[in-house]
């Protein structure tokens, strides 16, 4: 039977075919032209093939060279960072700067697997929320809303 | 030899000289180093962090201030790594294996003094082989048209694979999949636009801003956050006698002379660097120590040597960039980045039409260095101090500085939106040990690569052998042959994986 001998390679190429075939598929109403005339389409459709055929590649070597295995995925920090910085792309001009760096950073101090620290985190998010307003628009004179939305 | 260039070198240095650059130069050192010395964060998340801050300047006073945050950023790794055995990046960590032991036996200050004092002669000389080479090689470029332009940047990426550690064949895949990036946008030909789903964001091409941050910043903080919490101990015990002794200077002075000129020429390779630099560094003293078993157990000359090296290597690295619009690692290719977003296009022609700014810049190089040993030597301490905040209350902060970074300059949830893909996409290749460095490259390259290509094939009617019969682009891409054809050699590729071990 044939095994993965490493996971990794395995999944790396996975990646790279459907990122290979993603290019062509949203690329298909791209014009390729021919080579004197490159249309925008021609390279586009020779990265993507280029790249998923390393992904057969790399499959393929998946199969014969051995390799670490893949190490399992802790989801926690990776969901609470991205909610945090998607939390304070949104509510910036909702809330202002001050308000949604705290709420960003309490959102933060959840990526973390040691106990959940109240007050700290509190703290931390009211300082940095103050100190971002004087350093960035008291300061740098960024034009961002400091205590409220617009 | 034509000492023109030191007139020149002269021009440079009253155009950099201005209160107003030597103050943002001043800042890029000091922000550079305050982040650079955060553990974990190398010089492409701390440029990249610290890149929105330099918009608002003008082009000359931007790079001075890019130019400091970049030393300034190495010099905060090393000095991370002595102290704590933690390098921030690849380059600093043969600086761990020596100025490590030398910390624990109480001699930090003399490995971090020798590592300033080293690498400011490396700065020196390195600042004097980019004003001698730079312009014979820029006029050698003014020949080049589209066909060498495109047989540069093969050769290039070819060179950047085989020196990237890690998988040849994923390194290649992530150049591919970077200049794929590169070419979201309007087509500037047909003006049809390309992978931009409707995002009116992306219609004049990606940001570079929150693909790096994602890639390299977030991800490092994801990562640091998933491992054990670590209570980080820094030798904070006698480093107040910061000035290495007599002796130490005797142990070192070679092996920071033989560090420099194998750092001046290995910079200039493409990929190679300074990473490169520091380990080949290592190696060397290594061979040429009466006892190398010293080495290990806190050997001066292991610290001395690599640090001028990759000091070295970072200024030498600016020459491929500045004269041939050619970036030759991930860094250089931020700096383009930033240049390009400066409306400068790096390359020959800078020289020609802004002598002022490639002069100034190199200039700066130099003012940057001095200034890293006049602030690093006093402030140490406080760096110190910087290194034993606990993890959980720096992470937050650096996230903030990334985020309000990348809205100040766009003021769009889009961006912010794009950093949080790339993020996941940064996630995915560090589980699948995918090295995202020459990613960042191949984006850069990639709109400028298609349109040399297509350029040269309306010249030669679409006839692919036009880059075999001029006679410069035939010899760089034979070049890139040989390189290819030296991967495949087994004696060559044992070499390649034992320079990137340290042992």
């Amino acid at each position: 039977m044939i095994k993965v001998k490493s996971p990794r390679d395995f999944g790396a190429g996975l990646l790279f075919i459907v990122i290979g075939l993603g290019g062509f598929w949203f690329g298909r109403n791209l014009n390729i032209g021919v080579a004197s005339r490159m249309g925008p389409g021609y390279f586009p459709m020779m990265l993507s093939g280029l790249i998923a055929a390393i992904g057969l590649l790399t499959i393929a070597k998946s199969f014969t060279l051995e390799g670490p295995e893949l190490e399992k995925p802790q989801l926690r920090p990776l969901f609470f960072i991205v909610l945090s910085m998607l939390a304070f792309g949104y509510l910036i001009e909702r809330i202002g700067l001050a308000l949604s760096v705290a709420v960003m950073i309490i959102i933060a101090a959840f990526a973390r697997r040691a106990k959940f620290n109240i007050k700290e985190t509190l703290a931390l998010a009211l300082g940095m929320g103050i100190f971002a307003v004087f350093v960035f628009i008291y300061g740098l004179g960024q034009s961002l809303p400091a205590w409220w939305g617009k | 030899m034509d000492l023109g260039f030191l007139n020149n070198l002269i021009d440079g240095f009253i155009a950099a000289g201005t209160l107003n650059n030597l103050f943002f130069c001043l800042v890029g050192c000091m922000l550079g180093t305050l982040i650079g010395v955060l553990p974990g964060i190398g010089p492409i998340p701390t440029i990249a962090m610290l890149l929105p801050a330099t918009y608002g300047l003008g082009p000359l006073t931007s790079l001075i201030m890019l130019a400091g945050i970049y030393y300034g950023a190495q010099y905060g790794g090393s000095t991370t790594s002595i102290l704590v055995n933690m390098p921030g990046e690849a380059s600093s960590v043969v600086t761990c294996i020596d100025g490590h032991q030398m910390a624990k036996q109480g001699r930090a200050g003399a490995a971090l003094g020798v590592a300033a004092l080293g690498s400011f002669f490396a700065g020196c000389v390195g600042t004097i082989f980019i004003a001698a080479f730079g312009p014979p090689l820029a006029a050698f470029a003014q020949k080049f048209s589209s066909p060498e332009y495109f047989a540069l940047m093969v050769l290039g990426l070819v060179t950047a694979v085989v020196m990237a550690h890690g998988s040849l064949v994923k390194a290649v895949a992530m150049i591919l999949i970077g200049l794929l990036l590169g070419l979201i946008g309007t087509d500037v030909n047909t003006g049809v636009q390309r992978y931009t789903f409707g995002v009116e964001e992306l219609w004049d091409g990606m940001d570079f801003l929150p693909m790096v941050i994602g890639l390299f910043g977030i991800v490092e903080i994801i990562k640091n956050l998933e491992g054990p919490e670590v209570a980080r101990q820094a030798m904070s015990t006698r480093i107040r006698d910061l000035w290495p002794s007599l002796q130490d200077f005797k142990d070192s002075w070679k092996a920071v002379i033989r560090g420099t000129l194998l750092g001046s020429i290995l910079g200039i390779v493409p990929g190679g660097g300074v990473v490169l630099a520091s380990f080949a560094a290592y190696t060397v003293e290594k061979k040429v120590a009466k006892d190398p078993s010293r080495f290990g157990k806190g050997a001066i000359e292991g610290v001395a040597g690599p640090e001028s090296a990759n000091n070295a290597a970072s200024q030498t690295s600016f020459i491929p960039l500045l004269t041939l619009g050619l970036p030759s690692n991930a860094i250089m290719a931020l700096m383009m980045g930033a240049m390009m977003i400066q409306g400068i296009a790096p390359g020959s022609a800078v020289m020609q039409t802004r002598p002022d700014l490639f002069w100034g810049m190199v200039a700066s190089m130099w003012i940057g260095n001095l200034m890293l040993v006049i602030i690093n030597m006093p402030l140490i301490g406080i760096w110190v101090k910087l290194l034993s905040v606990p993890y959980r209350l720096l992470y937050p902060a650096i996230i903030m500085f990334c985020m309000i970074g990348i809205y100040s300059t766009s003021s769009s949830f889009v961006q912010i939106v794009l950093t949080a893909v790339f993020t996941g996409f940064g996630y995915l290749l560090l589980r699948l040990d995918c090295e995202p460095a020459p990613l960042i490259l191949g984006f850069i390259l990639g709109p400028l690569m298609e349109e040399n290509l297509r350029r040269s094939m309306v010249l030669s009617r679409g006839d692919p052998m036009i880059f075999f019969s001029r006679p410069i682009s035939a010899t760089l891409l034979i070049l890139a042959l040989i390189v290819v054809a030296l991967i495949v050699l087994p004696q060559f590729r044992k070499t390649r994986e034992v320079a990137f071990v340290e042992d």
